[in-house]
């Protein structure tokens, strides 16, 4: 097993912007986006996050997998919540409605109603799942790692608190060597993850001989890694980056456009009170 | 006080340590001084306080390492205990034993400006005093590169980059050489020395003297149970010093050992050529496709009764070959037999019932919380009956003496004993043959010797293979030689055989021995190889 | 040995980073080994990692370990970034943390089922803020996440937890005598 990210230069723009600035951007979208049912504004957003998308130049391919698992599981979500449960969503916004059709359940004397409206609100669902999936795939492929600890340096966080992302990277390809050599040890003792018929209980136990070596390794590890980090005069005094960011124009553009997107949100949904359940045909 | 004006890098006066959860000191009534520019070579086994004595004089003990300190040291006229660690790092700087562990950051440039970072300088100075280190110790090349891809040698050399960039008058050496190959090390040598020739004192702290007589140190110390029980020139040094406890020429081993009666070894190794046990057949391997071949045309047979090294530079392939050994890769291209049968045709718990493999590190395969269960894990997993586990558990705690630690957690073990358990956990398998990765790496001197001795005596399997960048290792144990470089076998045979010509050495990148030329010579009158103690007789 | 529940020095920074790594990679890695999935929650039984930092080195650490570890985990799997399950994550390594200072022995029983009660309130906690985000962002009902998010993931970080922690405890009682920090 190799652990490796998938970052990688797409030569794109938005590799160019300041990396705070794409968080900043990220999570008003993630504030604004979840403020609202209303489909024709969850539409605009849905346009922002895939012009974003797109102009990110990631392929496909890098990304074939998140999506995959991503709508895998929230079809499911939505088709249980449409189907079978969901009957008091978002505060009763859409109880009764125009029934589809419906099936009378045996014993218990009730209907059971599939209505339009329930259709037209899991699109909504998936709208704003997809907004807010496409708008944080792309960041392990868009953002290099070595960046993450003077970003959120940048944004406001303590050192200490900054370093240790930096140092969380540093061990990442150690470990998943480490992990390497312990899975051929043990399996060059017999071991077989995969050892006929187990129980949930048997499984999980088995990943001790696999798991406590690397761990108790790593802690062994980490007693000589702090003294040559107080030996370094770790943690003594406010430190400096050698990794810098500047903001240039394009970036403060790109947070003020984040901030009036969520100002404007705000006031839609609390100013005006716009922004509930909406599907065509509603007035 | 010598002279007022520039006062000794440092000086130790009468020093005593003792951590606070220990009853007895670590460390006695230490006294000695470096002049600017020198090197001296402290050596000692392990356990013998030279990291304590380190601790004490960075600022590690009792800032951190909280216990009892008695004498006075002092860093260029400063008591330590009146320094910071922040201006005690200005003056003294310390290179860990294993720079895998001393790097904390993802990228060389990074590693090195760490400390200069946490000294809060500005960027721009950071930067210029980086490449300036960086040029200085040659590895400018380096500069962008992700330190975990770097080979050992370079690991050093940057780690060692982001301590100079702090630009410290004295340095300590803790075993700098312990986690490098022959060339490697040579390399880290000739540096030390033009460091002091540029004016830095070296505190070096090493069990393999031999190595570090190339440097001339100026003062050699040894350390023994927290005392320091000599302290003066080389000459005098390698006429006290115990050849069992630190790595002397092999030349001085000889002459001074002829006093000394050596135990014969209990068992002995005949190779038997008509039983075969693993044989590989014009194997060939790449990783991928695009990648050029790791091992080229392989051919080899081990047979009962040899202990075969497998000695080569790093990256020659032998850990590649080893894996296919176990069954854990599959040649690209050729066939592996294990016991007659194709590894591709097996499983590798089946694989394991002939071959055993001893991983480098003991702590990467220990896990379970007695060593009666550690040794249990092995022969269940390949199905053995209950009463034959206990049968073989019982016999391998034996085998390697620890019939007192059985219900001892393992990792709690000193390395010494993991070592054996990880031994006795392979030989509770009964896989007939018992491979082990560099056996020695990690140990002093003594446990060097005392582990490998104890290995050849043990009962309970036909064969030993093992992968090693040590040439003395091959020469004091081995009974056949495969010497590799760049994914080929370049000689297989006896070590007289293989060894003796140092033109094939210098292909496979293997740096020659005071032991290996001291052999060579003794050669006509010893018909094979032997370590060095074993020579007196010849001489 | 044992300063206070919320210092975080280079210790803490170093062990911080090294379970939020091991994290990462254990649940990167054991994915890959395919353990079949109960239902659409993947069994990650390297979640007990950040539950034993928190156990071992206090609430810091385990809050980051398990708040960067999940984080490592998705990037490694290209799976993005999901604050809410991250913050999750992060709870139910910070519970656990919060006895730090109450275990004296990490091989004895009584103290084990103490790390065991601090991994039942971490995982119900921090799974419980998820599935309340849950409701919040994809807009399903109460019934839908408590089936379909909240009893699977607290499930199976429970039984992973509560058999995986003792290990790494005992284990890690028995390299305590040869750290000296």
């Amino acid at each position: 097993m190799i652990a490796n990210f998938g970052y990688r230069p797409h030569q794109s723009i938005l590799e160019k912007i300041d990396p705070r600035a794409r968080w900043i951007f990220a999570f008003c979208m993630l504030f604004s986006i979840v403020l609202f049912w209303d489909l024709r504004i969850l539409s605009v957003f849905f346009v922002i996050t895939l012009i974003q998308f797109f102009v990110s130049k990631v392929t496909w391919q890098e990304t074939k997998r998140a999506w995959i698992f991503i709508l895998v599981l929230s079809s499911i979500m939505i088709f249980i919540n449409t189907i079978i449960t969901g009957v008091e969503t978002v505060g009763g916004t859409i109880r009764g409605g125009t029934p589809l059709f419906s099936l009378k359940i045996p014993l218990f004397e009730t209907f059971y109603v599939l209505t339009v409206e329930r259709l037209w609100f899991a699109l909504t669902q998936y709208l704003r799942i997809i907004s807010i999936a496409s708008l944080f795939i792309i960041l392990p492929f868009t953002m290099d790692p070595r960046l993450y600890g003077v970003t959120f340096k940048g944004l406001g966080f303590p050192d200490k608190l900054a370093y240790t992302m930096d140092l969380a990277f540093r061990f990442i390809p150690t470990i998943a060597r480490d992990f390497n050599v312990t899975l051929d040890a043990q399996r060059a003792r017999g071991f077989e993850i995969d050892k006929g018929k187990m129980n949930i209980f048997q499984r999980i136990r088995r990943m001790a001989p696999l798991m406590v070596p690397v761990t108790m390794n790593s802690i062994l590890a980490g007693e000589d890694i702090a003294n040559a980090m107080d030996l370094r005069c770790f943690g003594l005094k406010k430190r400096s980056w050698i990794e810098n960011l500047h903001f240039k124009t394009g970036d403060f553009v790109l947070i003020g456009f984040s901030i009036l997107i969520l100002v404007v949100s705000l006031y839609l949904r609390f100013g005006l009170n716009l922004g509930d359940f909406w599907m065509p045909g509603m007035s | 006080m010598q002279t007022p004006h520039s006062p000794l890098p440092l000086v130790v006066e009468n020093l005593t340590f003792r951590y606070e959860r220990r009853e007895l000191p670590a460390i006695k009534n230490i006294s000695f001084s470096i002049q600017p520019g020198q090197i001296i070579l402290l050596a000692g086994s392990s356990g013998c306080g030279k990291t304590t004595l380190m601790r004490c004089i960075n600022g590690l003990a009792p800032t951190i390492y909280k216990g009892e300190m008695s004498g006075k040291i002092s860093v260029f006229g400063h008591d330590v205990t009146q320094l910071s660690l922040l201006q005690l790092s200005q003056h003294v700087g310390t290179l860990l034993q294993d720079p895998e562990r001393q790097i904390v950051a993802s990228h060389v440039l990074n590693e090195v400006a760490f400390g200069l970072e946490n000294l809060g300088v500005p960027r721009l100075r950071i930067l210029q005093r980086v490449d300036k280190t960086l040029e200085y110790l040659g590895i400018d090349h380096l500069k962008y590169k992700e330190t975990f891809k770097l080979s050992g040698g370079e690991k050093q050399k940057v780690a060692l980059a982001g301590v100079l960039v702090m630009e410290p008058k004295l340095l300590l050496l803790d075993e700098p050489l312990a986690s490098l190959d022959p060339a490697s090390a040579a390399e880290a040598l000739k540096l030390f020395k033009r460091l002091a020739e540029d004016g830095i004192s070296i505190l070096l702290v090493e069990h393999r003297v031999e190595d570090v007589l190339a440097i001339e140190p100026d003062l050699i110390m040894f350390m023994e149970d927290g005392e320091i029980t000599y302290q003066g020139d080389v000459k005098g040094f390698l006429e006290i010093a115990d050849f069992s406890k630190v790595k002397l020429p092999a030349e001085i081993v000889a002459q001074r050992a002829k006093s000394i009666q050596f135990p014969q070894r209990t068992r002995s190794f005949e190779p038997d050529t008509s039983s075969e046990l693993l044989r590989f057949e014009n194997v060939s391997f790449q990783y991928r496709q695009d990648l050029p071949l790791t091992l080229k045309n392989i051919n080899f047979s081990i047979h009962k009764g040899e202990i075969t090294a497998i000695l080569g530079h790093n990256g020659a392939g032998k850990t590649t070959l080893v894996k296919h050994a176990l069954g854990l890769l599959k040649p690209t291209s050729g066939t592996v037999y294990l016991d007659g049968k194709d590894t591709r045709k097996m499983t590798i718990a089946e694989a394991a019932h002939t071959i055993g493999y001893v991983f480098q590190s003991p702590t990467q395969m220990l896990f379970a919380p007695t060593v009666e269960q550690e040794l249990t894990f092995g022969p269940q997993n390949l199905g053995f009956s209950k009463e034959e586990i206990q049968k073989n558990v019982d016999w391998a705690i034996q085998t390697v003496h620890l019939e007192g630690e059985k219900q001892t957690p393992p990792l709690a073990l000193s390395f010494g004993q993991q070592k054996r358990v990880s031994i006795a956990s392979v030989l509770s398998m009964k896989s007939r043959i018992l491979m082990m990765d560099e056996p020695t790496a990690g140990q002093d001197y003594w446990n060097y010797h005392s582990f490998m001795s104890s290995i050849l005596d043990m009962p309970g399997y036909d064969a030993i293979l093992f992968i090693t960048h040590d040439l003395d290792l091959a020469i004091a144990y081995a009974n056949r030689v495969i010497l590799m470089a760049n994914g080929q076998i370049i000689r297989d045979g006896a070590p007289e055989e293989v060894l003796k010509d140092i033109s094939t050495l210098e292909k496979a990148h293997v740096l020659p021995t005071s032991l290996l030329s001291l052999n060579l010579k003794l050669l006509p009158k010893t018909k094979k190889f032997l370590r060095a103690e074993l020579l007196a007789n010849f001489i | 040995m044992k300063k206070s529940l919320w210092s975080f020095g280079t210790r803490e920074v170093v062990f911080a980073a090294i379970g939020a790594a091991l994290y990462g990679v254990l649940s990167y890695a054991t994915n890959m080994l395919q353990i079949p999935g109960a239902g659409n929650v993947a069994i990650r039984p390297a979640v007990a990692i950040p539950m034993f930092f928190g156990v071992a080195f206090g609430p810091i650490v385990g809050f980051i370990s398990g708040i960067l570890g999940n984080i490592i985990g998705d990037l490694l799997s290209g799976y993005g970034f999901w604050p809410w399950w991250d913050l999750a994550n992060g709870l139910m390594g910070f519970f656990p943390g919060l006895i730090y200072l109450g275990i004296k022995n990490f091989k004895d029983t009584s103290d084990i089922l103490k790390a065991e009660g601090m991994v039942i309130v971490g995982v119900l906690v921090g799974i419980g803020v998820a599935a309340i985000s849950e409701l919040w962002v994809s807009g399903v009902d109460f019934a839908t996440t408590v089936s379909m998010n909240f009893i699977p993931s607290v499930t199976t970080n429970l039984v992973n937890g509560l058999i995986l922690v003792p290990i790494l405890m005992v284990a890690y009682s028995a390299i305590q005598a040869r750290s000296g920090r």
